[in-house]
């Protein structure tokens, strides 16, 4: 296929960004700008189509008040946890 | 410092200074043109926005660059029109003049529905944004492969068409067409593949 459509063919990172921003009140938007990125960068976070880097990651860690470990993970995290 | 820089207008001895707009004359674009952009200042263009009109785009985009590469056939086309040769020769330029402003229209609508990420350089954009013009500039240098092979094949077998007739044609459509490829393929490329812009 000389297009493929897949975005991250390696090891998806499972994370809770979206819980976290809601439970703060926070729009993508807000997000986005405490962030430093765009506010579809979140979105393509928030539905796992995209692995931030470890700078990102910290950034939005530390924009949510919350530890990386916390708010991403390699496996999926378990509801309402 | 970041304050100055971020200010629409500075006073300075009772003197008020606009900040200039940057121009990043590499990719072609300006800070605050890329910035609008991303930031939907203008929503009057938010109709390009969803993939299905992107597509349909770089379909249109497509489209056009093979009737410019086409343009040096023109005059020996063959059809039934049977004009004389002064009339033949405006009609030629006034549609040739058309094509060239419809597919640098097309060019235009087509860096604006991917909101000029495909020509920003890395200070105006995110890591993920970063990431998606890289692999479409991987993408267009691919492209832009088979549509420098297909133009050569058309100098090459053009004329051997029963359609066309080589006299007269100097190639200079080609040139153009293929000028129109390479700036728009990074964002034809991005225009199709991404589903969120």
């Amino acid at each position: 296929m000389l297009f493929p459509m897949s975005r991250n063919p390696e090891e998806p990172v499972y994370n809770r960004i979206e819980e976290a921003r809601v439970a703060l009140g926070l729009s993508r938007q807000d997000l986005a700008d405490k962030a430093g990125v765009h506010y579809q960068t979140i979105g393509y976070l928030e539905r796992e189509e995209y692995s931030p880097s470890l700078v990102l990651a910290i950034r939005i860690a530390k924009s949510l008040n919350q530890e990386v470990s916390e708010l991403f993970s390699l496996t999926p995290f378990k509801k309402g946890k | 410092m970041k304050k100055l820089k971020d200010a629409k207008k500075i006073k300075v001895l009772g003197i008020t200074v606009k900040p200039k707009n940057k121009f990043y004359w590499f990719e072609g674009v300006t800070k605050k043109g890329v910035e609008a952009l991303l930031n939907d200042e203008n929503s009057k263009f938010a109709w390009l926005r969803p993939q299905r009109n992107r597509r349909a785009l770089v379909l249109l985009m497509a489209f056009g660059l093979v009737l410019v590469s086409l343009g040096s056939y023109w005059p020996t086309l063959k059809t039934d029109l049977n004009l004389s040769d002064g009339t033949s020769v405006v009609v030629y330029s006034v549609t040739a003049m058309f094509v060239i402003l419809a597919v640098l229209g097309g060019y235009s609508l087509l860096r604006i529905s991917v909101r000029s990420i495909a020509d920003a350089p890395d200070e105006l954009l995110d890591e993920r944004q970063i990431q998606v013009r890289n692999t479409s500039i991987r993408y267009a240098y691919y492209a832009m492969g088979y549509v420098v092979l297909a133009l050569l094949s058309l100098t090459f077998f053009g004329p051997e068409l029963k359609l066309f007739q080589a006299e007269g044609n100097d190639g200079s459509y080609l040139m153009i067409a293929t000028l129109f490829a390479y700036a728009s393929m990074p964002s034809m490329v991005m225009a199709w593949r991404e589903r969120d812009i």
